[in-house]
């Protein structure tokens, strides 16, 4: 994997609370910094209600956030203000969401939803070149240009999925937040789709969020991972070594958990069972670099305790 | 072992504007006593519906079992009338559907949800009932049971109701649990838990398991047998080793090629091209075959029978014929068959086709 060590998006203190009644906050996303590098895969994984879909949205800013900022390329994106600005920033970074019956227009033809972005964005500047570009992406993302005149309807889940794509794609990004872009679609469609995905990356240099909580297919796409209970990112290192180095016992139980193809394996699983309260509660935990790149948060004493776990491996 | 269901040549098809689609063209398994099978196929290949139709929950019109039987306790089910499958039905055949969300009713406390069907089928009291829901509850490992009981479902998060719809499922002991993609929609910590609870049951109570997802990993953990579905038709069946480190035929392959392991470190994965067929007009031959990157001449005349792998092993794919040509499966797949070899879990040595 070839990333170069440029910072393309920072967050850092990122909060995001709801207000559920007059004195009641759910705290979504409570304090998160990570960075994404240039032409790389970010994985974000958790349970449901961790907050990462959350974060994701917030860093698009579908939803502002509350506290903490987030910077593309050096500028800050939550202070913007100007619509301008604004507009030069939303061409860059685009979202591919997780349901692909929900998150198309029924009543818009293919054409019309992939190049809507064309039109906000003044891409095209004749009707040809605008139709031309959308059977451009069409057949990149491995469908017809006839079917740029059919409905969202017409077609099946993995079909609309790489309509989806199409649409994130039409305005040249540099970064795509795909949440939980598979989780909708069969085993066998899958694989297309992840396939897709990691070829666009080649083509066009894209960096990515993937959101997911399948994990051993985020594994297999991310070149880095971050794990997240209930707003806060817990851990966070290379795929590779997350998966052989696990520290954080949340990670643990989460490894643990995942069902393999493989009976054998199977068989053989020991799995462990995550208690919050067995953590040094002496200090509040810190976010922690314990090897170059591994990040774990925890106390001092946790701290050095994870230290030595690493090095007798 | 001793044979709890026999299904033979069962075809179910649905009357639409569209047409008749064929969702079920042919299927024959049997269930064993205290087994799991898992039933594994994308959407549409009628995993759900070939079930649905055990337990009869085939909405009549527009679907109907046109031809095959469903032999359980001397009777065959596909023509027991409406009457006298309610007696089986919830008590020796009762199922766990996917959507914990959707399949309970919210304007009824749990308890009273639970009860019903022992009340129905086991002819008890209320009071009896209402012991043995509490019973039942902490079976599933639900905490404060006595309490929970007057509670709706609104108030239980998606793990805790999964808990809720097995703990109905089980009330009356049934002899057959069918589990239709029970842990789809719950988190991998929360599945794992369900998995663990309906084995250790199942050890309890030696009920046999019909257990559909399209999850492999889910499989390898929870059955001894697998059938694996596409177009309406098992195209192959086997031990759950068999399946996973000898599969035969190229859907299998595709199955197992698609999905990452831990472990797998190639550029891309092995993706099945193309989508499932339209079971309005089913294609001619081998329903695969438009897909198959293997397919022969005859898959697009004729349509291959079950060939015998072992006596538990069978698939059914032209490739097993002996005039067909050696073929090697994908690397992917070749590094599971290693394994296998090593372990020696089960025989299949070449030249054994039928």
């Amino acid at each position: 994997m070839t990333v170069t060590q440029e910072k393309l998006l920072e967050v850092s203190n990122l909060k995001q609370y709801f207000k559920t009644g007059r004195h009641s906050v759910v705290k979504a996303i409570d304090g998160i910094s990570f960075d994404i590098y240039k032409g790389e895969t970010f994985g974000l994984v958790g349970e449901s209600g961790c907050g990462k879909s959350t974060t994701g949205r917030t860093i698009i800013r579908l939803y502002d956030a509350t506290d903490g900022n987030v910077k593309f390329k050096g500028e800050d994106v939550h202070g913007k203000k100007n619509s301008q600005d604004l507009k030069k920033f939303n061409q860059k970074m685009q979202m591919i969401f997780q349901d692909p019956y929900a998150s198309l227009n029924p009543r818009m033809t293919v054409m019309d939803i992939i190049a809507e972005g064309l039109d906000v964005h003044g891409l095209s500047k004749t009707p040809q070149e605008r139709k031309q570009r959308v059977e451009e992406l069409l057949e990149r993302v491995g469908l017809n240009k006839e079917h740029a005149n059919r409905y969202p309807h017409e077609f099946s889940g993995g079909q609309r999925q790489r309509i989806g794509i199409a649409r994130a794609l039409a305005v040249d990004p540099e970064f795509i937040i795909a949440d939980e872009p598979i989780s909708a679609l069969d085993v066998s469609i899958q694989a297309q789709v992840v396939n897709l995905l990691k070829e666009l990356q080649e083509d066009h240099g894209l960096t990515y969020l993937f959101i997911a909580h399948d994990l051993s297919m985020v594994k297999y796409i991310s070149d880095r991972i971050g794990v997240m209970y209930f707003g806060k990112l817990v851990e966070l290192a290379d795929s590779d070594e997350l998966y052989k180095n696990p520290l954080h016992p949340y990670t643990k139980s989460l490894l643990s958990a995942i069902p393999l193809p493989d009976p054998d394996y199977e068989r053989n699983r020991q799995r462990v069972e995550y208690d919050p309260s067995q953590h040094d509660t002496s200090e509040e935990p810190e976010f922690r670099e314990i090897t170059p790149g591994h990040w774990v948060s925890c106390t001092s004493k946790e701290f050095e305790a994870y230290k030595q776990e690493l090095n007798k491996n | 072992m001793e044979k709890i269901l026999e299904v033979n040549d069962l075809h179910i098809s649905f009357d639409t504007y569209g047409g008749e689609v064929k969702a079920v063209r042919g299927v024959t398994f049997d269930l064993k006593k205290g087994e799991t099978l898992a039933i594994v196929g994308e959407s549409g290949s009628g995993k759900s519906v070939t079930t649905r139709a055990l337990a009869r929950l085939i909405p009549s019109p527009p679907g109907r079992i046109k031809q095959g039987e469903i032999l359980f306790d001397g009777k065959d089910l596909a023509k027991l009338k409406e009457k006298e499958m309610q007696q089986i039905r919830g008590k020796d055949i009762s199922t766990i559907f996917q959507d914990p969300m959707t399949s309970l009713n919210p304007t009824m406390k749990i308890g009273n949800q639970i009860m019903e069907g022992l009340i129905k089928h086991q002819k008890m009291s209320r009071a009896q009932a209402k012991s043995r829901a509490i019973e039942l509850l902490e079976l599933v490992g639900l905490p404060n049971p006595t309490e929970r009981i007057n509670q709706y479902p609104h108030q239980f998060s998606g793990g805790q109701r999964q808990r809720v719809v097995i703990a109905i499922a089980l009330a009356c002991n049934p002899k057959i649990l069918i589990a239709d993609e029970p842990t789809t929609a719950l988190d991998v910590t929360i599945q794992a838990q369900i998995l663990e609870l309906m084995k250790d049951i199942q050890k309890k109570t030696e009920s046999s398991i019909i257990f559909i997802t399209h999850d492999l990993g889910v499989v390898a953990n929870v059955a001894d047998r697998v059938a694996v579905m596409y177009a309406g038709k098992i195209v192959e069946i086997g031990t759950v080793d068999e399946i996973f480190y000898n599969p035969k035929h190229p859907y299998t392959w595709g199955l197992l090629g698609s999905m990452p392991t831990l472990d797998s470190t190639e550029d891309s994965l092995i993706a099945i091209p193309g989508s499932p067929p339209d079971m309005l007009k089913p294609p001619k031959g081998d329903a695969f075959a438009p897909r198959n990157e293997y397919a022969l001449e005859i898959d697009k005349e004729m349509e291959p029978p079950m060939f015998k792998v072992s006596d538990t092993h069978y698939a059914a794919t032209w490739l097993l014929h002996e005039y067909a040509p050696d073929i090697e499966p994908p690397e992917a797949v070749k590094r599971r068959m290693k394994g296998f070899a090593q372990t020696g879990a089960g025989e299949s040595k070449e030249g054994e086709r039928p």
